[in-house]
């Protein structure tokens, strides 16, 4: 069975995202638009860092990533550092507004947790209906099975202080770029 | 200068052990004048979120029986499965250690670290290192332990315990949070905003992750077959506790323990909707440690390579598994939906109801399940309201837990001549003889009842004297302050059989079987003559049984033996009705609940559980659900205008009412008669049954209360009264009491419609 989602399916995953707080921004699928999208996010960040992709092709990042401000390899300084972290998801969540986010991979778990924003990568056929379905074998080719990995719903929050405040240890803003 | 964190002298932890009553009656004066209002806010606030995020679930019931089943198999097959997880842990490179004890579970934490040479550990949010306190171990050893959820850094900054299990410091407002910080800080930084609080916290914490040489986390699920790990968090602590230190160790109970990760699929959205009603919270980690994933070095070193441990303690675990009772506990996935919808909880949170860990209605099975029965004394202010039992995910029923508490600390109080004598006059079961004095009283209800009704006048007189009420305050525990209903000059059971039979004959057929509960039967029969009208005004053939006890008062005071013979005599005393094809239409609801879900407990045959339950209705939804059937129209039954009450109406739903899904026909038949009717929507009056005449809890009932009598004043802010209605007796008391005004019930409104 098919588990992926239709054109509402998509609707859904961005009104909940939105909901969560996060921001969505949908793009034809190629290097030139994926480059533009995520430096609209980035705006005017001296630096950003960069988790290459395991699921995706790289060469759809290889326009992004031959920016100078770009860090791939970052030092230990640079990843407490600095505004900005681009990674990949492997899932999306329609129902929550979710994307799953691989951490037991190299910097992925780093780039999309020390930088104040974050910037999530993720193609539609990606976007599964609910939390539930990504402990399924036959969804995703039960990725979501063997990875260690996040759910992401917005930014990180607390309302331990009193009024609910946006922006605690890990990032204070989530950007969704969805790939049509 | 800020206002001082805690005005009054009593400080959280001098009463966290509430073994010693006293320290539990401190513990309430303590959190009402000082920590009330946050923790109502607070709850109040997840609890509303609940309902609207589980009701997004679209097959809810379908997952809580997944969760459930899922919990029984594993907590059944719990030695097999500990042994599948300790082999996966250790093929994924990991290191795996079943503590005995809390102190076991410590020293193997502690030697670890020391190996390892660590300084400083951060720590990710774990109850369970609570439990052991796991911190005090580990300072000993000159080890600095950086709690990083921002709720623990408020309890260790104030030295507190915490007050609920998943946001242990909701206690705290935000100016007591400024205070504190303001005092042991000495910062000149502005603290005013929760922004720059969090952000003060984040600057200090930030630093210790950098630098910590190990993370230690708890654990919400692990998979058997994997050795993975959930965790749930908002703040990115935990992610960040798991994810930089090269040294990370999850500790966490046995019960944790689930076959595979497929079986992660319920909880994945059960215990975030459950929890703080979000559809998923900002982060759930599913980790499989230890990852592959370089750990984060500080500038100018280079990377450790990861070392995992996963801890798994046991501290009284397995004896609970043993327990009839109290495994049910082991289900639990601590998500606090049934302290969040506790209307006592939401007044005076885990200072006064929990002990030195574990908090809430199931926090008693908790602390007796690993600690000493006594400390399970909290457990009192579980009042048996039964709001919890239809949010918990993997249905536990919480109030049954709590009345076995209940029972066994009356047994472990020890028996008395006294006691004995007054259990055999009022008629306690034998083995309930040794419960306190007040308990019995409450639990034999209607044995005081009979007595009382047969010299109502002289029992009503002396209720006034203050020698009376002095005598019942210090020996039976009855608050001076409550007005005690009178009793009656005539029974329910005499009233009815004064009562003319209708001049036309019935048309519901065989019709219903009205119970003739203690409550109404000696403490409001007009009440139930209303309903037996307004049965009869619709057509059904009404009979009346003989006045019983149902249990339930005895059930709630822990006397679960004296409940199981008066509920096996109550089903005698029905099950005739039934097979003559009668319903039961019961006027109190706390008896409804008896019917519908408590005689699981207490009787033996199935069958005859299945068929109580079936059959038995509140009246108005008797109404609703069957007599609407046959086409009638409210609106010409009972014309709302027609009543000298007029039509604006505020209604009160009892608690175990609502649970039992039986609250909102009631305001659908009035309205349909055309009343004007505003509901309340607090989940209990604070009254509780017998819970709100005790003198020892007299202050918290006022102060549940509150939130009702506030609720009646906002619905008549346009000036107009309203008349006040409840279906409950002791609602109705309590409304009373708070209201200075009558309260009726739904079927006296009804019958002021008739024609004469």
């Amino acid at each position: 069975m098919p588990m992926t989602v239709s054109q509402s399916g998509l609707e859904q995953f961005e009104a909940a995202a939105t909901a969560a707080v996060a921001t969505v921004d949908t793009i034809d699928r190629s290097p030139a638009a994926l480059r533009d999208a995520i430096w609209r996010a980035a705006g005017d960040s001296n630096r950003v860092l960069y988790a290459p992709p395991q699921d995706h092709p790289a060469e759809l990042f290889a326009e992004f990533a031959r920016d100078p401000r770009v860090r791939a390899d970052p030092t230990a300084e640079e990843l407490v550092n600095t505004p900005a972290g681009v990674t990949e998801a492997f899932a999306g969540v329609a129902r929550t507004g979710s994307v799953c986010v691989d951490v037991g991979y190299q910097r992925t778990g780093m780039a999309s947790l020390l930088a104040p924003l974050h910037i999530a990568v993720l193609a539609a056929e990606n976007i599964v209906p609910q939390p539930r379905d990504l402990f399924r074998d036959d969804v995703l080719g039960g990725k979501g099975l063997t990875r260690s990995f996040v759910f992401i719903t917005g930014p990180s929050a607390t309302a331990d202080m009193g009024p609910l405040v946006r922006g605690v240890h890990g990032p204070h803003r989530l950007h969704i770029i969805i790939l049509r | 200068m800020a206002a001082p964190v805690n005005p009054i002298d009593i400080q959280p932890r001098q009463v966290a052990n509430k073994s010693d009553k006293r320290a539990l009656l401190e513990a309430i004066r303590m959190t009402l004048s000082v920590q009330s209002a946050a923790i109502r806010h607070n709850t109040q606030t997840f609890n509303r979120n609940r309902y609207t995020a589980v009701a997004r679930i679209a097959d809810y019931d379908a997952m809580k029986d997944r969760a459930r089943a899922t919990k029984e198999k594993a907590i059944a097959n719990l030695p097999e499965l500990l042994r599948q997880l300790e082999a996966s842990v250790r093929a994924n490179g990991g290191h795996f250690f079943l503590a005995k004890t809390a102190a076991d579970a410590n020293q193997y934490i502690r030697d670890v670290l020391v190996k390892h040479a660590v300084k400083l550990v951060v720590k990710g949010k774990s109850i369970t290192s609570e439990e052991t306190r796991l911190n005090h171990s580990l300072e000993a050893v000159g080890i600095k332990v950086a709690e990083s959820d921002l709720a623990e850094f408020i309890l260790q900054v104030a030295d507190e315990q915490p007050s609920h299990i998943i946001a242990p410091a909701l206690h705290y407002s935000r100016e007591r949070i400024t205070a504190l910080f303001k005092s042991k800080f000495q910062t000149d930084l502005p603290l005013d905003t929760g922004e720059e609080l969090t952000r003060f916290a984040r600057e200090i914490l930030r630093q210790q992750f950098i630098a910590a040489d190990a993370g230690i986390s708890g654990a919400n699920l692990i998979a058997a077959d994997s050795g993975s790990l959930m965790l749930v968090e908002s703040e990115g602590n935990i992610r960040m506790t798991t994810l930089l230190p090269p040294l990370h160790i999850a500790i966490a109970g046995i019960e944790k323990i689930v076959p595979s990760r497929i079986d992660f699929q319920p909880f994945v959205e059960l215990l975030p909707a459950s929890a703080t009603g979000q559809p998923l919270t900002s982060y759930v980690s599913i980790l499989r440690p230890p990852m592959t994933a370089p750990s984060f070095a500080a500038p100018g070193k280079s990377p450790k390579p990861r070392e995992f441990h996963l801890v798994l303690i046991d501290n009284g675990r397995s004896t609970m598994r043993e327990d009839p009772v109290l495994h049910e506990a082991l289900y639990c996935i601590r998500c606090s939906a049934c302290l969040n919808v506790c209307a006592n909880f939401e007044t005076v949170g885990g200072h006064a109801f929990g002990g030195e860990t574990y908090s809430g209605g199931i926090g008693g099975s908790w602390e007796a399940g690993t600690g000493k029965l006594m400390n399970a004394r909290f457990s009192e202010l579980c009042t048996g309201c039964s709001r919890c039992i239809p949010q918990c995910p993997v249905r536990i029923d919480i109030p049954w837990l709590n009345q076995n508490l209940r029972q066994r600390m009356n047994h472990a109080d020890g028996s008395s001549m006294t006691k004995s004598l007054f259990g055999s006059l009022t008629g306690s079961a034998p083995e309930d003889k040794a419960a306190p004095l007040p308990k019995q009283f409450f639990a034999n209800y209607h044995t005081f009842g009979k007595w009382g009704t047969r010299i109502a006048s002289l029992a009503n007189e002396s209720n006034h004297l203050p020698a009376a009420r002095n005598f019942m305050e210090a020996v039976l525990g009855v608050d001076h302050r409550r007005e005690l209903p009178p009793f009656p000059a005539k029974t329910w059971e005499q009233l009815f059989s004064e009562e003319p039979r209708p001049a036309t004959a019935a048309t519901i057929q065989p019709g219903v079987a009205v119970l003739a509960d203690t409550f109404t039967n000696f403490g409001a029969p007009e009440r139930g003559m209303a309903v037996i009208r307004v049965l009869r005004a619709v057509g059904a053939d009404v009979v009346l049984t003989p006045s019983i006890p149902d249990g339930r008062a005895a059930m709630s005071q822990g006397m679960i033996d004296t409940a199981r013979q008066q509920a096996r005599a109550m089903a005698e005393t029905l099950v005739p009705y039934l097979q003559t094809g009668r319903k039961i239409v019961v006027v109190e609801p706390s008896v409804l609940a008896m019917l519908r879900f408590d005689c699981k407990h207490l009787l033996d045959d199935p069958q005859t559980v299945a068929a109580l339950a079936a059959n038995s209705f509140e009246p108005l939804q008797f109404l609703w659900e069957v007599v609407t059937k046959s086409g009638s129209n409210w609106a010409t039954v009972f014309p709302a205008a027609k009543s000298r009450f007029g039509t604006r109406l505020f209604y009160h739903a009892h608690c175990q009412q609502r649970t039992c899904d039986a609250g909102t026909q009631t305001t659908d038949v009035l309205r349909a008669a055309g009343f004007d009717v505003v509901t309340s929507s607090v989940e209990c009056c604070g009254m509780a049954g017998s819970f709100g005449y005790k003198h020892d809890f007299y202050e918290l009932s006022m102060a549940v209360g509150a939130d009702l009598f506030a609720q009646v004043r906002n619905a008549e802010q346009d000036g107009e009264p309203r008349i006040l209605v409840a279906s409950g007796i002791s609602c109705h008391e309590q409304l009373a009491a708070g209201m200075r005004r009558t309260v009726l019930h739904p079927a006296e409104v009804l019958v002021s419609t008739l024609t004469r």
